[in-house]
């Protein structure tokens, strides 16, 4: 154990098999291939070669501390949302910083306040595809949503809705999952009104193209994952 | 004194997936092109320091890649170090040896950049890439660089009425200017034949409005540039490019933090005149979620150096960083080839398109000459000295895409959702 607290207050203790599972991923070869391919720098100059690649896995666990933002994520497990607000210039920054950016605070360190659970769209795209941990619940909307009085924007999971209906402007509810773990997927937003269709930003044609998009990436989930596919938009 | 600096060569080992050779093998390949171009060059004797470009350490599962690149160019003992900012990092090496030369301390400095993205599986290369973001923030949601760059795009286009179809024109522009490029990834996996908007709308989608022929592609390569001083560079060739100018800028590492910014409220006025009612006026209205605030400030900066105002008029072409197509689009804006929100009038006019007023990535660029990030920006910058230097025709085998005449280009770079960018400006002798 690399990481020492001087006191233990309160623990989620995760399971020690993570250890093992990180140790065997341990940079030796796990399988090998003799493969033919191309060798040369330009592709009118190219000759055959075989090459030797070996598989060979890597796995670790971080034991990550959230510093000085920890009441935020901590507040997450209580199910409160908490923003940073600087006792100089009155802004609130959600995701926190514990120290002010603002060039005339001069760093100066904010306090926690308790944020309304309502905000509204920034931004947003439909994600089709995606890095290794998140593939099953693909396809899934992502949006940064400005939580009222915020002056930052949240990365956070938008649920409930036809991924045509969103726009930037749409107010939306913030909710905690059943049971949070402590990081920012632990808060979810669903639409706090009924979309207005002449806000959309997609024309019917790229409807169409997208609920056939949204088609083809649910069946290559499930294709993948079986029953541990867990698509985020229903068509 | 005069401490101008040239470039005097460059090369490239061409970009694939996978390219099965060891990543050191790369870079000689492309340090041997450049050897092999100019004889002039006594090697390594007349190399001073080097340089190193190469982002991940995650991709290749191996830190300090550069010392086992370095001895293996035969480069000892000579200072070398490396340089890593997400996507600016070639950029940035080359910024980084100009300015080594401009300090004095050593007249001649070796650029090599290289990345080996094949060894992991797409999902895992966006994953490891993703680490370049905010990983208590926006990665656990599901975030990685298409889906960050995608809600960027979905701002822009929510402001300033963009199209799916102006992006698919620039990727159809890319991908065909890459079907004439033999270091191309494009022309080595999917052949010469030119594509249309259509086949970008039939392409998988990653993160709307982004699909598959609009993405950066994950490739293998490598890429070197030599730069020496005005004093040394005569040695090496009677046509040296000169690099007129630098620039660098950064903005924040989480793109939601843009909104309101503080330090950028107020620094682009004409463009906050220009927001459009359409939504409600954040605090800084530039850039916010929309635009890259980076890339104006270093474009800026280097401008000013290169004595540039009208840069549509005083470049003759321009290579950028465009991982996703919105990217090139607004970048138009940022480095002033047109008013903020007038990105996609360009595009519509063929501004930008071969045999247009500004002909941006005639190598085809991230999305289709491929892009393993150390080496992109340096690939594209030995591109503009070989346009600049009339060389292109002799290293393409045809004359379809090469320039006659050109006098200056501008390369751009950036890493993150534009957390960092770079810009040099290239001048013929």
């Amino acid at each position: 154990m690399t990481y020492r607290p001087k006191k233990i207050v309160e623990a989620w203790e995760y399971n020690k098999q993570w250890d093992e599972w990180a140790r065997q991923g341990n940079w030796s070869p796990v399988g090998w291939r003799w493969v033919e391919g191309p060798k040369g720098y330009r592709l009118d100059q190219l000759s055959t070669a075989n090459y030797l690649v070996i598989q060979r896995p890597h796995a670790s666990v971080y034991h990550h501390s959230y510093g000085m933002t920890s009441r935020f994520f901590k507040g997450l497990i209580e199910k409160k949302l908490y923003g940073a607000k600087c006792p100089k210039c009155g802004a609130i920054y959600c995701p926190p910083r514990a120290h002010c950016w603002n060039p005339e605070c001069r760093l100066q360190e904010t306090e926690w306040v308790e944020l309304p659970l309502r905000g509204e769209v920034h931004t947003f795209s439909v994600m089709a595809f995606s890095a290794t941990p998140f593939l099953k619940t693909l396809p899934f909307i992502i949006a940064y949503v400005r939580v009222e009085g915020c002056c930052t924007t949240v990365p956070t999971r938008l649920m409930k809705i036809n991924p045509w209906d969103v726009y930037p402007g749409l107010k939306v509810n913030i909710n905690f999952v059943e049971h949070p773990k402590g990081d920012i997927m632990d808060i979810y937003c669903t639409p706090a009104e009924t979309p207005d269709p002449s806000k959309r930003m997609m024309t019917q044609e790229q409807i169409e193209r997208l609920k056939n998009d949204m088609q083809k990436v649910k069946e290559w989930v499930v294709r993948k994952f079986g029953s541990e596919a867990k698509p985020s938009i229903e068509i | 004194m005069s401490n101008r600096v040239a470039v005097v060569g460059g090369g490239i080992s061409r970009f694939d997936n996978p390219r099965y050779e060891l990543h050191e093998e790369l870079c000689a390949e492309a340090v041997k092109e450049m050897l092999a171009d100019n004889p002039n060059i006594d090697y390594p004797k007349d190399i001073d320091a080097v340089i190193y470009s190469y982002f991940s350490d995650h991709l290749a599962g191996q830190l300090c890649f550069h010392w086992i690149i370095h001895d293996y160019l035969g480069l000892l003992p000579k200072p070398a170090y490396r340089v890593e900012s997400g996507g600016a990092t070639p950029v940035d090496a080359l910024i980084n040896a100009y300015m080594y030369i401009k300090s004095g301390i050593f007249k001649n400095v070796l650029v090599v950049g290289w990345e080996k993205m094949s060894e992991l599986d797409t999902p895992k290369v966006n994953e490891f890439i993703a680490a370049a973001s905010d990983t208590d923030w926006d990665f656990p949601v599901g975030g990685y660089y298409t889906g960050y760059y995608a809600v960027l795009e979905t701002r822009h286009m929510h402001l300033y009425g963009e199209t799916e179809e102006d992006l698919a024109k620039i990727a159809v522009k890319n991908h065909n200017n890459a079907t004439f490029n033999p270091y191309a990834q494009w022309r080595s996996q999917h052949g010469t034949a030119f594509i249309t908007v259509d086949d970008v709308f039939k392409s998988r989608l990653i993160s709307w409005p982004y699909r598959a022929y609009n993405c950066a592609m994950i490739s293998d390569g490598a890429a070197c540039m030599l730069l020496a001083s005005e004093e040394t560079a005569k040695k090496f060739t009677d046509s040296p490019v000169w690099i007129t100018g630098i620039g660098l800028g950064t903005d924040t590492m989480r793109p939601g933090d843009r909104v309101d910014n503080p330090m950028y409220k107020g620094l682009y006025p004409e463009d906050e005149t220009v927001y459009p009612g359409v939504s409600t006026k954040t605090a800084a209205p530039y850039p916010e979620m929309a635009n890259f605030g980076s890339i104006r400030t270093s474009g800026d900066m280097a401008y000013k150096m290169a004595g540039i105002d009208n840069p549509v008029k005083q470049l003759d072409f321009a290579e950028l960083f465009n991982p996703y197509d919105g990217v090139e689009l607004t970048e138009y804006e940022d480095l002033r080839f047109c008013k903020r929100g007038e990105g996609k009038t360009l595009v519509r006019e063929g501004v930008t398109e071969w045999g247009g007023e500004l002909p941006c990535q005639i190598s085809g660029a991230h999305t289709a000459a491929g892009h393993p990030v150390g080496a992109t920006s340096i690939a594209q910058a030995t591109q503009i000295y070989w346009q600049l230097t009339e060389q292109t025709a002799n290293k393409w085998k045809t004359t379809a895409r090469a320039l006659s005449g050109a006098q200056r280009a501008l390369l751009q770079g950036h890493g993150g959702t534009g957390c960092q960018s770079g810009v040099i400006i290239f001048e013929r002798g």
